[in-house]
């Protein structure tokens, strides 16, 4: 099943994505020869390829279903927390944000707020946003990527590792105890 | 199914397959001529390219974490919704909403349980699906713009996770909300205006639920789908990256 060219009567469907094999993505390549890619000049032997209906779908439908079935069963088995009404008098302690800013209230305790608070998440951000740009390295091969790959190695360790941090290991006034994890009693439950 | 053979006078069967035929063009793909134009006159299939390179769908590759991510924000939308039709965003009302949805409604502690999981669940599957991303280099080019509004998107989504925190009004929301907008705080100059912004006032009350609920319900739902529809775009024009 070589032959694709040609399928779904001129529409602008291409199938095949598009990609490498036609316009060689080199950096300096800009706006309109992007734009227009493979249309044109495609090699006829290019990847092999299958219809994505029913292939793909049938696919996508099983991990939709997989993942229904397995948040019913956690559903049905585990409760979303409901704590007292809230109450602006009795402040909880720890008082804590939700998990996925753990890492962020971890650096609040160990940097000064303007740094933490403001600097470092700006930082991520706009690094993110401009990740390819900086990234001028035009190969996707693992060996050839070796100084991205660990910067973002670094980055999603220390990430996760501050949330662990975060939910487990941060007591009473968001200090360090052991309690939660081996389980002495007496600590108040934060999250 | 339609209706072949029975060709008889039956008019429900005709009605039957008229019907069926008025808004499935196609029956099930026999060869893959009738499934590319299946997939091209389907609405919901015909955000899918009709072929697709073997390499790029194996699970392996994709891990089908965008899927996922947006298969999550379908039943984010579809459970929250029934959750709307319970919760008023009143700060004398809204805790005992939540209480009710667990102990009284039917079906509505189960709903509430999956709209929270599911809602945990898509932070974790965004931020994957970004690492995978990363780690197979699909953001470079011509996929750069497309990697700019994933980030765009990821933001949304830890907010949207975030605004719906408040929600529920006890402790833990509004002590969370109280930290996390504690953050906003030092910003140098603007700060403290953002937080007031975000708050609608100085402290976490009536002002903050409703404006942390239209956000929730409305503004970043909306600009979360509508980014999304782009991203969509652009993996389909930019094509798939495919395997290494
Ligand atoms: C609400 C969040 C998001 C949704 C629903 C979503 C959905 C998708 C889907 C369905 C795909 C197709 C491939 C796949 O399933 O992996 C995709 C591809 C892609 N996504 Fe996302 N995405 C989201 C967030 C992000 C983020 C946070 C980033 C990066 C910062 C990102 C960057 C990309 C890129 C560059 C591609 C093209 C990959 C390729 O061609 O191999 N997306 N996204």
């Amino acid at each position: 099943m070589a032959t694709v060219v040609g399928n779904g009567g001129g529409s602008p469907n291409r199938p095949n994505g598009g990609g490498r094999a036609t316009v060689p993505n080199r950096r300096g390549v800009t706006g309109p020869e992007l734009a227009t890619p493979p249309l044109v000049v495609r090699r006829r032997e290019e990847e092999e390829t299958v219809v994505t209906f029913p292939s793909l779908v049938f696919r996508e439908f099983l991990a939709a279903m997989g993942i229904t079935g397995f948040l019913m069963l956690v559903s049905t088995w585990v409760n979303a927390p409901l704590l007292q009404r809230a109450n602006t008098a009795i402040t909880p302690n720890p008082a804590k944000a939700p998990w996925y800013f753990l890492g962020l209230q971890e650096l609040l305790e160990r940097f000064p707020p303007v740094m933490a608070g403001v600097a470092f998440p700006t930082f991520v951000i706009v690094g993110m946003i401009l990740t390819p740009y900086l990234d001028k390295n035009p190969s996707r091969r693992p060996q050839d990527r070796k100084v991205a790959i660990s910067l973002m190695t670094v980055y999603i360790m220390l990430a996760v590792a501050f949330v662990v941090i975060g939910v487990f290991f941060r007591g009473v006034a968001f200090t360090w105890q052991w309690d939660r994890v081996l389980g002495h009693p007496g600590v108040n439950p934060g999250t | 199914m339609r209706a072949t053979g029975a060709g008889g006078p039956n008019p429900l069967v005709k009605f039957a397959s008229q019907l069926w035929g008025s808004i499935f063009r196609h029956g099930l793909p026999s060869t893959d001529k009738v499934a590319a134009r299946t997939a091209l006159t389907n609405f919901f299939l015909h955000i899918h390219p009709v072929r697709v390179k073997k390499s790029a769908i194996r699970v392996s590759y994709t891990l089908c974490l965008g899927g996922l991510s947006f298969f999550l924000f379908i039943l984010l939308t579809i459970s929250g919704l029934f959750l709307m039709f319970y919760y008023i965003p009143s700060v004398d009302q809204a805790y005992q909403n939540i209480k009710d949805l667990q102990f009284v409604e039917t079906f509505g502690l189960v709903t509430r349980n999956l709209h929270r999981w599911a809602a945990h669940g898509m932070v974790i599957t965004v931020w994957l699906h970004m690492a995978r991303v990363f780690y197979q280099g699909s953001y470079k080019p011509p996929r750069e713009f497309n990697w700019a509004i994933g980030s765009i998107l990821l933001v949304v989504t830890l907010l949207l996770s975030f605004s719906g925190y408040l929600l529920p009004w006890d402790q833990l929301a509004v002590w969370a909300i109280t930290v996390g907008t504690n953050m906003a705080k030092y910003a140098p100059i603007a700060g403290p205006y953002t937080r007031y912004v975000m708050l609608g006032g100085r402290t976490v009350g009536q002002g903050a639920l409703i404006r942390f609920y239209v956000l929730h319900v409305v503004a970043l739902p909306l600009i979360g789908f509508i980014l999304m529809v782009i991203h969509f775009w652009r993996v389909r024009k930019d094509g798939f990256t495919g395997g290494l």
